[in-house]
């Protein structure tokens, strides 16, 4: 093991885990806040990603498109969380549950439809597409951004939910939804806020995924299960439980492909199961079920 | 009040000679072996639906990926008939089966612990975990290729050789009679006190274990009953297609058969049979007129939950509702 | 009284209209087409349909009657293939099956052939299963996988700047990916060209992030890679590569042709690629030139070896009917055997022998093209090209 070799896979964890981390937060606080344990959350990962790519091949420049993008996909979620959601919410879980599932084909079978089943490739500013030397090894520049990106959203969320108002409050409805309301706070406003957040999150994570792996209509299938492991693992609704099984799951998935690519996500989706049977509220024991 | 009664009155026995009669006829007077494909994959769809209403309608347990549990039992069959013997296809079913409730003994014995949310998501877990390991272990399963070349074999009963599994008359005929015992079976096992102890625990989880019921032993027995179900689901289906793959296991192959019981309505048994009618006549119907039917399916999906969560056999009740 | 003349009125124009029916002279030949049109190679299949489109058009009629094309979407599922010919087969009378992407597919289908007891024309199909494996399964259209190795070996071992290299093998873990990989290392030993891991790397068919891989390639030390992944997963990887700054030092050889619609979205990244294929429209024959310039004028898509396969296979397949003078199976299945048309990658001969394609193949180079009537501004070069004889497999 080189020490290029190390920290090519140190870093490839790391992004990995960010964008993993990045989603989770999101689905987290939709699941905690709006109450609605989204399956729907990986197709609007990937219509962030194709918002980013249309955007990008329209002539917007790059860092533009990323701003606009996760914006679109939150009006995406506005649109559903009206329409759709807002109902279901009286309903038993399991409903909610079948209903995210079948926008989920919903929207993956739009994707496709509007985009085709071709992968597109985001184009990229042209310092981007270089490789920095760093410790050894030579990385492309565009993961690094991606790191930075991530760092700055978990930076402003955690600014948002610390020291704002808004942020507080929400906070506060996660856990004491009955108290919040009766301090005056509309919760319908919440919950929409809340789901509309946990959208644009699935955006950015898109966007900042598309130069990562490309983009094609089944990328959001794989990213909702790597998602649902990583917000069990850390606890349902927990924040800070996301962010170490983000990264843990980013480390198992890397060296799993690159150690032994057959049994890892087998292991991966068992931890899942153990955590779900013995452990339910998850690593830190701060989450939570209905 | 639901009809409660497990015996069943002369008009029931009726209807139901009434039905199985008209399906037993249906492929001497098809036009051609592909209808009678369509209705074979009905009526194998039907029962796996059926067993996920045990888990659904009955004891109100989500399970994502039941379809994981039919995959299961066709590989194990499928696998005996290739590799063990071609024989006796009752022993390769016995085998598939007993395979399957193998299998589905742990894995409900981990996901009992829970419910609601987490016994789904762990259903989402396992699932996953068969697909993968389905996919991955080549050398056995054939990996995303799949397992094919399953040879044919005789249907026989006490010795005598009804026929051969190559003529699709002899399979389709096969098929129905095991799922007609399976629905009889299960509607008998559903509506005696054992049923009223998963509807019980359906109702409300806490109570039934405050007025003394061994709740995780219930929920248990009712997940076996419906792997069960599944894994014979699957043997017919290999025994039909002679071929398995990983897709019928996947997750929106699971998606479909939640669509089932959601659209023949969940807790009637029956509604589901329907309902896996209809979805594979719609798939089937609507993939090729167009390429863009998931579209059509989400939708579907969404508007039966917001509007008719009873689905067929709600409907019933449903137009009471509007003459009153 | 009046209802009693409806009624025979009513038979009456029945049966007039029943004779006034069209003779059975004009009655279709219809011929079953299978091609994914859904899920991740729509692309290929739809290329594929235009092919086989274009040769019945071309052909107009067949034994005298019109030709009909009856096209189903195996969505890339051999389960749902094996349905898709039933009812082509059972249910619209189709007298021979032509198309297939994917091995998978295709041999689900092959294996099931008794039960649909028409001829199999595969256009696409590389497994090497198919020799000689029914009388009724036939394959034509890419090079198979052994053909293929025998290609980029010799192509490899004829060019100074790929012969000493040293080679990191990666393919997508399945059938096709296993015996594609297994094929050129085993071929690669016999002639000297270096290999750094034998037991090659299986990615699954769905891995979209290679940046594990590709770590792991520039840990090996190797210069070179040989890929054996789905055509659509190529211009990934292959820009992903680039973007890890690996194709600077390592060059890519293929084992299957990437689309000319991949390689256009690739762009510069996809450059440098090698590989052995029958025809790229590179190929600067007559023959291909006029081909490749109705097809565009047609089809207004850039000339794709999924649609020169699936017109030559079609037009063996119609001649074939021609020859057998009938529509029976066993007829058209001998009449196949030893057939070949001359088209725009040269003479494709169905060998009597094993059912399976023989023809010449070109080694190319991806890089950027010159100018042409398609727009396309990605090329598959010409570099050299093979005869049918070296790449075998022999006939005896």
């Amino acid at each position: 093991m080189t020490l290029a070799l190390f920290v090519d896979i140190t870093l490839n964890s790391l992004v990995l885990g960010g964008v993993f981390l990045i989603v989770a937060i999101g689905l987290n606080i939709i699941y905690g806040l709006s109450r609605v344990m989204n399956l729907a959350h990986g197709s609007l990962y990937a219509i962030g990603a194709y918002a980013g790519y249309t955007l990008v091949t329209q002539k917007i420049p790059f860092f533009v498109a990323i701003l606009i993008a996760p914006l679109i996909v939150g009006v995406v979620g506005l649109v559903l969380e009206r329409t759709i959601i807002a109902p279901m919410r009286k309903r038993s879980m399991i409903y909610t549950l079948i209903l995210t599932y079948g926008l989920m084909f919903a929207l993956d079978g739009l994707i496709k439809y509007t985009w085709g089943n071709e992968p597109r490739f985001m184009a990229m500013p042209a310092f981007m597409r270089e490789t920095m030397p760093i410790l050894g090894t030579h990385y492309p520049v565009f993961r690094l951004v991606t790191l930075l990106i991530t760092a700055a959203v978990m930076a402003a969320l955690m600014l948002f939910l610390g020291k704002t108002k808004t942020g507080i409050t929400l906070r506060a409805a996660a856990t004491i939804p009955e108290m919040v309301s009766c301090l005056g706070i509309n919760m319908t406003h919440v919950h929409i806020g809340a789901f509309v957040l946990g959208c644009c999150l699935a955006g950015i994570a898109g966007v900042i995924a598309g130069p990562l792996t490309t983009i094609d209509p089944l990328m959001g299938h794989g990213m909702l299960i790597s998602s649902f492991v990583v917000i069990v693992i850390g606890g349902l609704g927990s924040l800070r439980g996301a962010v170490i099984a983000a990264l843990l799951i980013g480390v198992v998935q890397t060296l799993a492909e690159f150690f032994i690519t057959d049994l890892a996500m087998v292991i991966v989706y068992m931890l899942m199961a153990v955590i779900l049977a013995f452990r339910p509220r998850g690593l830190l024991g701060e989450g939570k079920f209905e | 009040m639901p009809d409660k009664s497990t015996t069943l009155s002369p008009l029931q026995i009726f209807g139901m000679v009434v039905i199985l009669a008209v399906l037993a006829a249906f492929p001497f007077f098809a036009k051609n072996r592909f209808y009678i494909s369509l209705a074979n994959e009905m009526l194998i769809y039907g029962l796996l639906a059926m067993s996920l209403d045990v888990m659904l309608g009955y004891t109100g347990l989500l399970s994502f990926m039941h379809n994981a549990y039919l995959g299961i039992g066709a590989y194990i069959v499928g696998l005996f008939l290739i590799h063990v013997s071609a024989s006796s296809l009752w022993l390769a079913m016995l085998v598939g089966v007993a395979g399957t409730c193998l299998i589905a003994l742990p894995v409900g014995w981990v996901q009992v612990r829970t419910g609601g949310l987490a016994f789904a998501l762990l259903t989402l877990a396992f699932g996953m975990m068969f697909y993968t390991i389905v996919w991955k272990w080549y050398s056995v399963t054939g990996g995303d290729d799949g397992l094919m070349g399953v040879p044919n074999t005789s249907v026989t009963l006490a010795g005598i050789v009804l026929g051969k599994t190559k003529d699709p008359k002899v399979i389709y005929l096969f098929t129905l009679a095991i799922v007609s015992l399976c629905f009889l079976a299960t509607r008998r096992i559903i509506r005696s006190p054992f049923g009223a102890v998963l509807e019980a625990i359906r109702e409300n989880e806490e109570r039934a274990a405050f007025i003394g019921i061994p709740v995780r032993l219930y929920k248990l027995l009712g997940w076996m009953l419906a792997c069960l179900l599944a894994g014979v689901a699957g043997s017919l289906f290999i025994v039909y297609k002679g071929y398995i793959g990983p897709i019928t296991m996947s997750a929106f192959a699971g998606a479909g058969v939640l669509m089932m019981v959601l659209l023949g309505g969940m807790g009637s048994l029956w509604g589901p049979m329907v309902g896996a009618g209809i979805f594979i006549f719609i798939q089937d119907y609507i993939s090729t007129k167009t390429e863009h039917w998931e579209i059509y399916l989400g939708i579907v999906v969404i508007l039966l939950v917001l509007f008719m969560p009873q689905g067929v056999a709600g409907v019933g009740g449903y137009l009471k509702r509007l003459r009153r | 009284m009046k209802k009693t003349a409806l009624a025979v009125f009513s038979v009456w124009m029945i049966v007039m209209m029943g004779a006034a029916l069209p003779a059975a002279a004009a009655d279709p030949v219809k011929i079953g087409v299978l091609v994914p049109l859904t899920g991740i190679v729509a692309q290929g299949g739809l290329e594929m349909k235009m092919g086989i489109e274009m040769a019945a058009l071309e052909k107009k009629t067949v034994l005298g009657r019109p030709i009909e094309l009856v096209v189903e979407d195996t969505q890339l599922k051999p389960d749902v293939a094996v349905s898709k010919a039933e009812k082509l087969v059972f249910n619209d009378n189709c007298k021979a099956l032509i198309g297939v992407f994917s091995s998978g597919v295709g041999l689900a289908i092959a294996k099931n052939i008794d039960k649909l007891n028409v001829p199999f024309l595969t256009t696409h199909v590389m497994t090497t299963e198919f020799y000689g494996m029914h009388p009724l399964v036939f394959r034509c259209g890419q090079l198979a996988n052994d053909q293929t190795a025998v290609g980029n070996v010799k192509g490899i071992v004829d060019r100074p700047d790929l012969k000493d290299r040293k080679y990191y093998v990666i393919v997508h873990d399945y059938a096709w990916g296993h015996d594609a990989g297994k094929r050129f290392i085993d071929l690669a030993k016999q002639n000297n060209i270096k290999i750094v891991n034998e037991d090659f790397d299986r990615a699954p068919t769905s891995t979209k992030d290679w940046s594990s891989y590709i770590s792991k390639i520039k840990a090996s030390g190797a210069d070179g890679i040989y890929i054996a992944f789905i055509t659509n997963v190529i211009p990934i990887f292959a820009k992903q590569a680039a973007d890890f700054g690996l194709t600077k030092t390592a060059k890519i050889v293929s084992a299957a042709a990437p689309g000319p619609m991949e390689l256009e979205e690739g762009g510069e990244a996809c450059y440098g690629i090698f590989g052995a294929s029958d025809w790229s429209w590179d190929v600067n024959t007559p023959v291909s030139d006029k081909w490749e310039m109705e097809f565009w004028n047609k089809y207004k898509t850039i000339p794709s070896d999924a649609a020169v396969h699936s017109y030559v296979g079609m037009m063996n397949l119609l001649n074939a009917i021609e020859k057998a003078k009938s529509t029976e199976a066993k007829a058209i299945a001998d009449a196949l055997r030893g057939i070949s048309f001359d088209g725009p990658y040269g003479t494709v001969r169905i060998s009597a022998f094993d059912n399976c394609a023989r023809n010449d193949a070109v080694l190319t180079e991806t890089m950027a093209a010159p100018a042409n009537p398609y727009g396309a501004k990605v090329v598959m070069k010409v570099l050299k090209t093979y005869k049918a004889e070296e790449l075998g497999p022999p006939e005896k």
